[in-house]
């Protein structure tokens, strides 16, 4: 079964005022967007924050998707809208903060603080940021490039290329490590 | 290595289960839970964007009757049907991409930057085609008349459009701001077909077609200006 279609079903449920298919939804849909958060350079304490914002937005403005369009794709558009507004703000504070103390070493972007870095995040370590996300979204989220161009509010044709840059990129990346699949099939 | 190689150990990492605190689920869905009232989604995009080049059609008609037909009563059959079917097909595709802008997860088959370039080549193109007196006279006092008389409609225009889609979202507010400018800018140059009867070649190329990038600059100007806002605190 296509499990976009089973999501269709909920969101449709969850419009219509369903808290069961609400809660569902976001069972299913939050672990994948706070692994995206946390992804980006984020500590699991703002993953947490940036989660719960996203999901405060997505419950605002659940009346703009509509049944029959993809899902993932929507929810992933909002998540992104609110990272970026997450790391205006952030960079905005720091500017603030770096006039107030005249320090002149503090980083715009927040460091992980805490969590290792998985398999994946480790593997796409040598991509460029836009790269790394169009991967998570299709190997993570198991979005198509047509999906992924939808929330990323690009078109088809700039995900393939971002695509196809990101394996090759990675290619060189493994080949220079000697990286073959290991014995688990991950990392060696 | 070969891509199928890279797919397979991307695959392969990407399964590991990624845990999130149940409490931190449970508090969102408590938090949603007293607003959870039923919600109608919004209508497909075909109707909206019909529903924004009719809102076009009769603001520009509208001024237009305030102001005088001139302009198309001088022009000939040919001309009229050329001129007024551009502006048709590129306010439907700028509509259609407005609504875009303003639904999370829409496709969108055009760029706002590409929208703005094929609006304005467009124009210029069929304006190029059917004007060829190339006199320059009262060049600028006529052309910043058409230009302040244009985007003086385009406001309304604006307004109305985004009366309509005041219920959407905008994931980037400085394209959805250049989109919907550059559809209130077609509003006025059709607004300015219908209306002005100067046909100095210059006057129409010029002054004419920049009502459209104008209006889209000051259209990307305002979502900045309300995306500074939104995150300032």
């Amino acid at each position: 079964m296509d499990p976009g279609s089973n999501l269709d079903i909920l969101m449709a449920r969850y419009q219509a005022g369903d808290f069961a298919a609400a809660t569902a939804l976001i069972q299913r849909i939050g672990p994948q967007l706070h692994r995206f958060f946390l992804a980006q350079f984020s500590s699991r304490a703002d993953a947490d924050d940036l989660l719960q914002e996203t999901w405060l937005r997505i419950h605002r403005v659940r009346h703009t998707y509509r049944p029959g369009e993809p899902v993932l794709p929507w929810f992933y558009a909002i998540a992104r809208r609110v990272r970026i507004d997450h790391f205006r703000r952030a960079s905005r504070t720091t500017a603030r903060e770096r006039r107030l103390e005249e320090a002149s070493e503090v980083a715009v972007t927040i460091p992980r603080e805490e969590g290792e870095p998985d398999d994946l995040e480790a593997l796409l370590a040598p991509l460029s940021e836009s790269q790394r996300e169009v991967i998570r979204m299709m190997k993570v989220a198991g979005m198509s490039l047509e999906e992924v161009a939808r929330a990323t509010s690009s078109s088809v044709g700039s995900v393939k290329q971002k695509v196809h840059r990101a394996y090759r990129n990675l290619r060189e990346h493994m080949s220079s490590l000697g990286l073959k699949k290991g014995p688990s099939g991950g990392l060696p | 290595m070969k891509d199928e190689e890279v797919d397979e150990v991307l695959k392969s990492s990407s399964r590991a289960a990624h845990e999130v605190e149940p409490a931190l689920l449970k508090r969102i869905a408590d938090s949603i839970h007293p607003s959870l009232q039923p919600v109608r989604p919004l209508p497909p995009t075909w109707v909206l964007t019909a529903a924004l080049v009719l809102i076009c059609a009769a603001v520009a008609v509208t001024g237009a009757a305030r102001t005088g037909f001139y302009g198309i009563e001088k022009l000939t059959l040919a001309e009229r049907l050329l001129i007024f079917t551009t502006l048709g097909i590129l306010a439907w595709v700028a509509g259609r991409e407005f609504v875009a802008e303003l639904i999370p997860g829409s496709r969108h088959r055009l760029s706002p930057g590409a929208l703005l370039t094929i609006a304005s080549v467009a124009l210029l193109a069929v304006f190029a085609l059917l004007f060829r007196n190339y006199r320059t006279e009262h060049f600028v006092s006529a052309g910043i008349a058409c230009l302040v008389t244009g985007l003086l409609l385009a406001i309304p225009a604006a307004l109305l459009s985004w009366l309509l889609l005041r219920r959407g979202f905008a994931v980037n507010s400085v394209s959805a701001g250049l989109v919907g400018g550059a559809l209130a800018g077609l509003c006025g140059v059709t607004m300015l077909e219908l209306h002005c009867a100067n046909f100095q070649a210059l006057h129409v190329l010029v002054w004419h077609t920049a009502v459209v990038s104008v209006s889209a600059a000051a259209g990307a100007l305002l979502g900045w200006a309300l995306r500074e806002v939104a995150t300032s605190h």
